[in-house]
């Protein structure tokens, strides 16, 4: 008797391609069209040349006038280019949700969820080919829009703009929302990985890309700096000319991470520094993607005192220190170092304290910094928080944490997760009520491991963390693996998932399995090479389900939660509870 | 619904104080206005019984939205200790009369303190597990102690090459090996003891005065697998009491609910004799 099903082919990445049905003879004509009329196609390889590219990876879309094309807040993995007709970015003020259609995930109704009872596969993991239902892909037409261009500043677009490389590069939301202005506006919209393979082959478009990324990525951070707020257009455009871009750490550091793992107490030493402690402040460093560790000197080695995430600023205090005392100056109070991908940002001193600081209400400068009483010395008094607070995040709070719980988090990179699964062992009963749930809301199998790292009583489970910068995503071929649409949320659709295995290993955490899949007779799948057929699993959150995440209703004994660790603050508040 | 685990806490035991007390209260006066008041606290009774036992339903539905667990929970706990003082008062605190109503009440506090205990262990355990590190999944236990095994011969075995003499590898054979082989202790570990750990230590270190360099070395390993052989049979024994007590608990319950269900049909038809 057969064990297994009939042998199937190992899916491939572009067996499901963004475009359903690309009318024929569009790639010829997309080809003769700026910017891929100026592309070599020689520089691409076989395995994914230019046309392939475009006939997988793209999809030509027509809107109606009015009608959303992205919406700011959402996230989104494709860029834009503007084929024909003309399209309507809105700068600011951004438009109110009510006005761009947005409403709330469905989720399962009751008797849904209830018929989970019956409905569920007995087998674990069976491969049901549910379509994956794309909530973005509804049409939303803006409504008056004449009072719409009259209240908020706007900018045209046109035939061979292009648009959404930001969000679709850095993993992060839209910043703004654009809609067509006529009809018959035609834009074709590439998925990621395809831009990422024109990137990397095309160094015009890369140049051209990174110009234009840079270019409005500044203008929309600007203006979210507290510091910066109060400054007249003039003077802002001076500090946009000045300011300085700078990427530190691989793109996909994962590889890089696992070495430093294996470093232990040495990584610190191993890091990039960005600016360190005891040198002149030059100029204030925002911390715009990915993170940055704070350290002092401590003894021979480097003690983690912060890590600063997207929107925290670093050298403000000494800079604005030394401009109040211009006799009695300081030097940086702390290092900055680089962990994973660090994108930053950097203002020069000089045009802070010429445009910046002689304008700022006094009640937002920061009070002076106290030194040691040793002559001519440029070194703090002993750490103290509220000294760090003020130093290193004037956005955000630093909330009070032991040395050791921020070198335990800092160490294992925890801080990427907004939605980590921290357990307190003191209170875990080790029941696995939350691996059963999970397991029972997601096809028989659990989606995480009740195991992880330990810091005192406070476990992290190896459970996907959904991290701000999401390098799981870095790899996936078919872009099965993404970030949902309206919470981002980073979910894996089954659907396109070929089982390449390069999420799982790219996830830093341990926190994508690959597994094997059955049909619904609970015959295993095989490949025609007899080897099985897998996909890629992962915590989902539990979106589609009522009432939130399964694994924390689940756990009697308020030992576990989902707690965003990109700041202290919630961990802070859930560990001091009781 | 309430966040804060404290708040909820509070609330709760506020509620309950005043439940028991209002019953402690009211009882007295009722019970000469209302001769019936007996089926009143009986009905009250079994209404908090499936009440407490629907619980476990409940974490048979994970999927549907029906509160979160620890809300359950500490509803369960509390409505448990307040069904135990209704206990007493169904009983107008008299001794019950007769092998049916001994052998109902006899399972009623059985359950109830057998929940008390339950909670108690929950309590005290996760943090002794805690403190004592190693941190492992109750069913990843075997494969590690075979590991730990395994790792244990090897070493005994590595030290004859490199010393060339057997003394360490003999110690292993007579003392050491029976340990790896055989499974937990399960009272040693609930109690806490360390008396078996030291033995072996003790005896390690005995020995360790006849080895060379190099069978020293294999001692010191030896020496950290037999701790760690420790940490994991005391985080077997003691995972396996918090799951093995709903073994008790649950079944417990159910027997609850049956010999209930008989003693609502008995005093309901013969209920009119009796009067």
């Amino acid at each position: 008797m057969s064990v297994t099903s009939p042998s199937l082919d190992r899916p491939r990445r572009w067996d499901a391609p963004f475009a359903a049905d690309f009318p024929p003879g569009a790639i010829e004509s997309l080809l003769a069209i700026a910017p891929f009329n100026a592309m070599n196609p020689d520089s691409f390889p076989r395995s994914s040349s230019l046309s392939d590219i475009l006939r997988n990876d793209t999809a030509l879309r027509t809107f109606k006038a009015n009608e959303l094309i992205v919406r700011e807040g959402d996230y989104g993995t494709s860029a834009f280019i503007i084929i024909q007709g003309r399209a309507r970015v809105v700068l600011s003020p951004g438009l109110p949700p009510s006005a761009v259609g947005r409403k709330e995930r469905s989720k399962k109704g009751l008797f849904r969820s209830l018929a989970q009872l019956w409905s569920s596969p007995r087998e674990d993991e069976v491969i049901t080919r549910r379509r994956h239902r794309d909530q973005a892909s509804r049409s939303v037409f803006l409504q008056d829009v004449p009072r719409l261009l009259g209240e908020h500043k706007t900018a045209a677009m046109q035939a061979g703009d292009f648009f959404g490389e930001i969000a679709a590069l850095s993993r992060m939301p839209r910043t703004a929302t654009i809609f067509a202005e006529e009809d018959n506006t035609q834009l074709l919209e590439i998925r990621w990985q395809g831009l990422r393979d024109l990137l990397k082959y095309d160094p015009a478009l890369r140049a051209h890309v990174d110009k234009i990324y840079r270019q409005r990525a500044l203008a929309s951070y600007l203006r979210e700096i507290p510091f910066l707020r109060h400054l007249a257009p003039e003077i802002r455009a001076i500090v946009e000319a000045a300011t300085q871009f700078e990427t530190y750490g691989d793109y996909d550091w994962s590889g890089e991470y696992k070495k430093l793992v294996q470093a232990g107490a040495a990584a610190v030493a191993k890091e990039t520094t960005i600016a360190a402690e005891g040198d002149y402040p030059n100029g204030i460093i925002m911390v715009r993607s990915g993170f940055a560790r704070l350290t002092q000197r401590h003894g021979a080695g480097h003690r983690t005192l912060n890590y600063l995430g997207a929107g925290r600023v670093y050298g403000f205090d000494e800079i604005a220190h030394n401009w109040k005392n211009p006799d009695a100056p300081v030097s940086l109070q702390h290092s900055l170092r680089v962990i994973g991908h660090t994108h930053v940002l950097t203002i020069p001193a000089a045009i802070l304290e010429q445009h910046v600081l002689p304008t700022l209400p006094a009640s937002q400068l920061p009070p002076p910094i106290k030194l040691s009483e040793t002559p001519g010395s440029t070194a703090p008094l002993a750490l103290q928080q509220d000294t760090l607070s003020r130093s290193a995040d004037r956005p955000a709070k630093v909330a009070p944490a032991d040395s050791a719980l921020m070198e335990f988090l800092t160490q294992n990179r925890l801080f990427n997760g907004t939605e980590s699964m921290v357990i307190d062992l003191d209170r875990c009963t080790r029941c696995d009520d939350c691996v059963r749930a999970c397991a029972s809301t997601h096809d028989g199998n659990p989606r995480f491991l009740r195991h992880g790292p330990i810091h005192d009583n406070l476990m992290v489970a190896q459970a996907c963390m959904h991290c701000a910068d999401p390098i799981c995503m870095i790899g996936c071929p078919t872009g099965a693996i993404h970030r949902d649409a309206f919470g981002g949320e980073v979910i894996i659709n089954s659907d396109t998932c070929i089982g390449c295995t390069v999420c799982a290993n790219n996830c830093p955490y341990g926190s994508i399995r690959m597994v094997e899949t059955r049909d619904s007779d609970g015959q295993p799948l095989v490949a025609k090479d007899q080897k099985p057929l897998l996909k890629a699993t992962k915590c989902d959150l539990c979106i589609d389900q009522l009432g939130g995440p399964a694994c924390v209703r689940a756990c009697p004994h308020d030992a576990l939660d989902r707690i965003d660790l990109n700041t202290l603050d919630p961990l802070t508040a859930w560990l001091n509870r009781r | 619904m309430i966040a804060s685990l404290k708040l909820r806490r509070t609330v709760l035991s506020l509620l309950t104080i005043a439940a028991s007390a209002a019953l402690a209260v009211y009882y007295p006066r009722l019970e000469a206005a209302l001769p019936s008041l007996v089926y009143l606290t009986g009905w009250l009774l079994l209404l908090l019984c499936l009440f407490l036992t629907a619980y476990n339903v409940r974490k048979k539905l994970p999927f549907l939205p029906l509160f979160s667990s620890r809300l359950w929970l500490q509803f369960h706990a509390y409505a448990g200790l307040f069904a135990g003082l209704v206990f007493f008062f169904h009983l107008r605190f008299a001794f019950p009369v007769g092998l049916f109503n001994l052998a109902l009440a006899a399972l009623f506090l059985a359950v109830t303190f057998s929940g008390i205990f339950g909670w108690w262990l929950s309590r005290v355990i996760p943090r002794r597990l805690t403190t004592a590190g190693g941190e492992v999944p109750f069913e990843r236990i075997p494969a590690i102690r075979r590991d730990l095994r395994l790792r244990a011969e090897a070493g005994a075995l590595a030290a004859i090459p490199e010393a060339k003499a057997t003394t360490l590898a003999d110690f292993y054979v007579k003392t050491l090996a029976p340990v790896f082989a055989a499974g937990p202790a399960f009272l040693p570990h609930i109690m806490g003891s360390r008396a078996a750990l030291n033995d072996r230590l003790a005896a390690l270190a005995e020995v360790s005065r006849y080895l060379s360099p190099p069978e020293q070395a294999r001692a010191d390993s030896l020496a950290e697998l037999v701790r760690a052989r420790h940490v994991l049979d005391f985080h077997y024994a003691n995972q396996l009491l918090l799951k093995t007590w709903l073994f008790s608990h649950v079944p417990l319950t159910y027997g609850l609910l049956l010999l209930t269900a008989l003693h609502v049909v008995l005093v309901h038809a013969f209920s009119g004799g009796a009067g």
